[in-house]
């Protein structure tokens, strides 16, 4: 089974399915950080069975190496993320993002 | 404990699912213990996933969430990089999930487990999640990949002759990210002078 | 100087006169008379010196036909190409027997008004009004393009409304010479029809042109057939002379001050009519079956108006349905081709009706201001002239011997026998009989028996200045002789002579022959009928309402009156009568009550519908950014949720794009 490149990308789309429910479903945007990094990780997971399944020698390397690469960049996004809803949390005093509307027409 | 109740069963049912079939697969099927590890990874993996966006407590989905990471380091490993596992252990165990715990005590509510988990667009968003799951593995199961096979297992040595010869300007870059990122989180995250604590 | 060179002055001093009453009359108080009575006795005598000239024979022929007479122009109106309008003066007999009514009654009653508006603040206005009046008329007898009639034909329209809503802040005033112009209006779009037909018919709008063309047979068929034109012509005819349906305006119309009831309803503007089918006189004879409907027309209303006005108690109103009974007859007489004695018959008409009005208007002004005849009586000692003159217009439209109406009346009602319409004779008979019965009946309530009015007025009753009863005199003398002078030798009469070469195509086409006159074979007995019928007329009035002349002296009954009007099947009868036949009733219904219906209808569908989709365009955009806008609801997961619709559908769209060959 796991010889099939199919079960990884499914497994990494149920993940990312998980994920984009949490991100688009849960009140706290906490929450929706740790979705965001759940999706991120599925990302991870597809990206890596693509190398693992590549017709070149360099393949499998090659995509590690681009988890990597997308690893990096998802902490800092987090580091960022989480600053920004600090910041608003200090604002507006709580964390839910349905109270963050001031963007209404 | 009991308000999570349903949750935490739904969760341990579907573990207990693929636990069984694994267990079915390894004795009665005789498949390789390699495919029945990538089973029980991948329920544990599902599972703690579900538990994530599910769970009413944010520290508790923080927790999970850890264990949803480890459980996808192990799956790096079974598939031959193991640099990549120890990377996901080492960044997102050990740092980006500590700083979301972090982050949830600094912004946490006092009523926040009373309140409601989901908002009003939760229903909508599970079709559309488990519609995306199903376009996906239609459209993954639809592709003819043609003729492969998988690789052997990675060793440390040739990841990093790739990361330092031909990932070496994505790298540099990376780094310099990393810097505006972390700067930008200080300067966010400050206090305004004289502003309140 | 020319005949012709005159006859544009004719058309311009009223114009003129107009002009200047209008724009100084004001600053002339008392005198703004003179210029527009000086005015249209200019005209009178220039209008005299044509029709001596023309009558005679002294004016040159008109080539195409036997008469003689004036062109003048033709000037380029509308020179497009196409319909090219053309327009000039033309007087030929049958304008020139206008003419002499229109002039004469004209002047007279500007006289008149001078006595008669002479406490009326407004008196310059009347005369301007008066002026534009004559003006439009004049234009109307000597234009030789339809277009120019119709024009004239508006103005005197205009003209009327003016008059009639003379005293404009009297409610009654106002409403009657709205009504008339509305009525008008209705003949007016026939008559617009009928130009417009005879344009497409002949592809010209002058007159004798666009005649010639409706006779001449080698045209085989018309677009318009030429019944449908002629009814359409005798529409606008109907409008403006009050024939039924539209006779509603004209007792409403005397709202208006007396001389302006004289002049335009009794001797000029109605008589527009008349004039429209004498001068149309070949179209009408190419359509013997609108012929038919003319006289049917004509006979009908002039039954109706007379069983109306014997009980009407207004004196005017008696004379405004007098009028519209004697409209009939000449309507009656064109329609079964006694067209020239329908045209002698407007000639006497104009001028004892003319006389009777402005006689009233004595007799009102004597009794300040009383028109109800139920509170006159016994004034025939206190205003002599008047009431003399009266006399002799009373027996002149009541068709007695020598007087005018009786030859004039006697022609048409003979024509109608022997042309072959006995019907038209037996009810044209039985409406002389009426016509003196109701006239006699009038004289009776006013001049003799006792006075029935207010104590102290009695004393007060005088009669009327010399400018009012002079016009009075003179018109009371061509009312008692013009008949002996135009009407007679019998068969071969004088007017016979003058207007023969109008109407002879049409004679010829309608094959009229022309018979010997027998004076003691069937023409003396027609003779007689008329004279016994109105003998008999005058008789009953007497005996019922009382006479009081030389050798004649019977007590008025007014209690054999009310007890005869109400026998049973008489009293129907009076009530009616009285009532108008309730036309007045029955247009409301079916135009204000009915047609108001409909327009709030027609009002609904234009607000609802129309507007509403109008609008309901604008309210669609408004709502639907209303509701677009709630989209943008300020949260980022309804946006992230957006995105995954988003995805779901392109991908799963673009699968199925992919799988579908398979």
């Amino acid at each position: 089974m796991s010889d099939s490149l199919d079960t990884y990308l499914i497994l990494s789309g149920i993940l990312f399915a998980i994920g984009s429910f949490g991100f688009l479903a849960r009140r706290n945007a906490i929450s929706m950080l740790m979705s965001i990094e759940l999706m991120l990780n599925a990302v991870n997971l597809a990206i890596v069975a693509f190398g693992l399944f590549g017709r070149y020698p360099d393949a499998t390397a090659q995509g590690a190496v681009f988890a990597l690469m997308v690893m990096t960049v998802a902490a800092a996004e987090a580091t960022v993320g989480l600053s920004i809803v600090i910041a608003i949390y200090r604002n507006k005093k709580t964390p839910l993002v349905d109270e963050y509307d001031s963007m209404r027409q | 404990m009991l308000a999570k109740l349903p949750q935490i069963i739904f969760a341990l049912l579907v573990m207990g699912a693929v636990f069984g079939i694994a267990v079915v697969m390894l004795i009665a099927l005789g498949q390789d213990w390699e495919d029945a590890l990538l089973w029980i990874l991948a329920a544990v993996m599902i599972g703690s996933g579900l538990l994530v966006v599910t769970m009413r407590d944010i520290i508790r989905c923080g927790l999970a969430m850890i264990v949803c990471f480890s459980a996808l380091a192990g799956i790096y490993v079974l598939m031959g990089v193991p640099l990549l596992g120890a990377a996901q252990v080492i960044v997102y165990i050990g740092a980006i999930s500590v700083l979301i715990l972090f982050a949830i005590m600094l912004t946490q509510t006092k009523d926040a487990p009373t309140r409601l988990v989901f908002q009003t667009q939760a229903g909508p968003a599970a079709i559309a999640a488990v519609v995306v799951a199903i376009v996906i593995a239609l459209a993954v199961s639809a592709t003819d990949w043609g003729e492969v096979a998988r690789n052997a297992r990675l060793g440390t040595e040739l990841m990093s002759r790739i990361l330092f010869q031909q990932f070496i300007f994505p790298f540099e870059i990376v780094s310099v990210m990393l810097l505006a990122a972390v700067i930008g989180g200080v300067f966010l995250a400050k206090r305004e002078p004289g502003g309140p604590s | 100087m020319t005949v012709e060179m005159l006859l544009p002055p004719l058309l311009v001093l009223p114009l003129a006169g107009f002009a200047f009453t209008a724009l100084v009359g004001r600053r002339l108080g008392k005198g703004a008379h003179w210029v527009a009575v000086g005015v249209i006795f200019l005209a009178w005598l220039i209008a005299m010196i044509a029709v001596v000239n023309v009558l005679t024979g002294t004016a040159p022929a008109i080539e195409g036909t036997d008469s003689h007479g004036y062109i003048v122009g033709p000037w380029e109106w509308i020179p497009a190409a196409g319909f090219h309008v053309d327009i000039g003066l033309y007087v030929d007999e049958l304008s020139a027997c206008l003419l002499i009514v229109v002039t004469t009654i004209g002047l007279l009653v500007h006289i008149y008004s001078v006595g008669y508006m002479a406490h009326d603040p407004g008196y310059w206005r009347f005369f301007a009004y008066l002026n534009l009046f004559m003006f439009s008329m004049l234009l109307l007898v000597l234009a030789d393009s339809w277009l120019v009639v119709f024009v004239a034909w508006e103005l005197v329209g205009l003209s009327s409304y003016l008059l009639i809503g003379f005293w404009y802040r009297k409610r009654s005033a106002a409403l009657a010479a709205k009504k008339a112009f509305i009525v008008n209006r209705v003949g007016d779009l026939g008559f617009a029809l009928g130009i417009m037909a005879i344009f497409l018919n002949t592809g010209t709008l002058e007159i004798r042109h666009s005649l010639e063309i409706l006779l001449s047979p080698t045209l085989a068929a018309f677009p318009i057939p030429v019944p449908v034109v002629a009814l359409l012509v005798f529409a606008g005819a109907m409008g403006k002379s009050a024939q039924f349906p539209l006779h509603v305006w004209l007792p409403d119309a005397m709202e208006g001050p007396t001389p302006v009831s004289a002049l335009i309803h009794a001797a000029t503007m109605v008589n527009a009519g008349v004039y429209l089918v004498a001068r149309a006189n070949p179209l009408f004879a190419a359509a013997p079956s609108a012929m038919v409907v003319v006289a049917a027309i004509g006979i009908f209303t002039a039954i109706l108006a007379a069983s109306i006005a014997m009980t009407q108690t207004d004196i005017k109103r008696v004379l405004a349905y007098s009028t519209l009974s004697q409209l009939g007859y000449m309507f009656a007489a064109l329609g079964v081709g006694a067209f020239t004695a329908a045209i002698f018959h407007l000639m006497t008409h104009g001028f004892f009706k003319g006389l009777l009005f402005l006689g009233s208007g004595s007799v009102i002004h004597a009794v300040h201001e009383e028109q109800d005849m139920r509170r006159m009586g016994g004034l025939a000692g206190k205003i002599p002239i008047t009431y003399v003159t009266m006399l002799i217009g009373s027996f002149a439209i009541a068709g007695i011997p020598p007087l005018a109406g009786f030859f004039s009346k006697d022609e048409i009602l003979g024509e109608a026998f022997k042309l072959g319409f006995p019907w038209i004779w037996a009810i044209g008979l039985f409406v002389a009989l009426l016509t003196a019965f109701y006239m006699f009946r009038l004289m009776g309530l006013t001049f003799w028996g006792a006075f029935r009015g207010p104590k102290e007025l009695w004393d007060r009753i005088h009669e009327s200045p010399s400018v009012m009863t002079v016009p009075l005199i003179l018109l009371a003398i061509p009312s008692a002789v013009i008949g002996l002078a135009l009407g007679l030798p019998f068969g071969a009469s004088i007017i016979h002579g003058w207007l023969e070469p109008v109407f002879r195509e049409a004679v010829e086409l309608l094959g009229h022959a022309e018979a010997e006159y027998q004076l003691f074979g069937i023409d003396g007995a027609l003779i007689g009928a008329s004279v016994a019928v109105a003998a008999v007329g005058v008789a009953l009035a007497w005996r019922y309402f009382g006479a009081d002349i030389d050798g004649v002296h019977l007590p008025a009954r007014p209690e054999a009156v009310r007890e005869i009007s109400a026998r049973p099947g008489l009293s129907f009868l009076y009530r009616a009568s009285l009532n108008k036949w309730w036309f007045d009733e029955l247009y409301h219904l079916l135009f204000i009550v009915i047609g108001g219906r409909i327009a709030q209808a027609f009002w609904w569908f234009d607000r609802e519908v129309v507007d509403g989709t109008v609008n309901g365009i604008g309210s669609t955009t408004v709502v639907a950014g209303r509701n677009i806008r709630r989209v943008q609801t300020g949260r980022v997961q309804n946006y992230a949720l957006g995105i995954a619709l988003g995805l779901i559908v392109m991908a799963g769209s673009y699968l199925l794009l992919i799988s579908a060959p398979r």
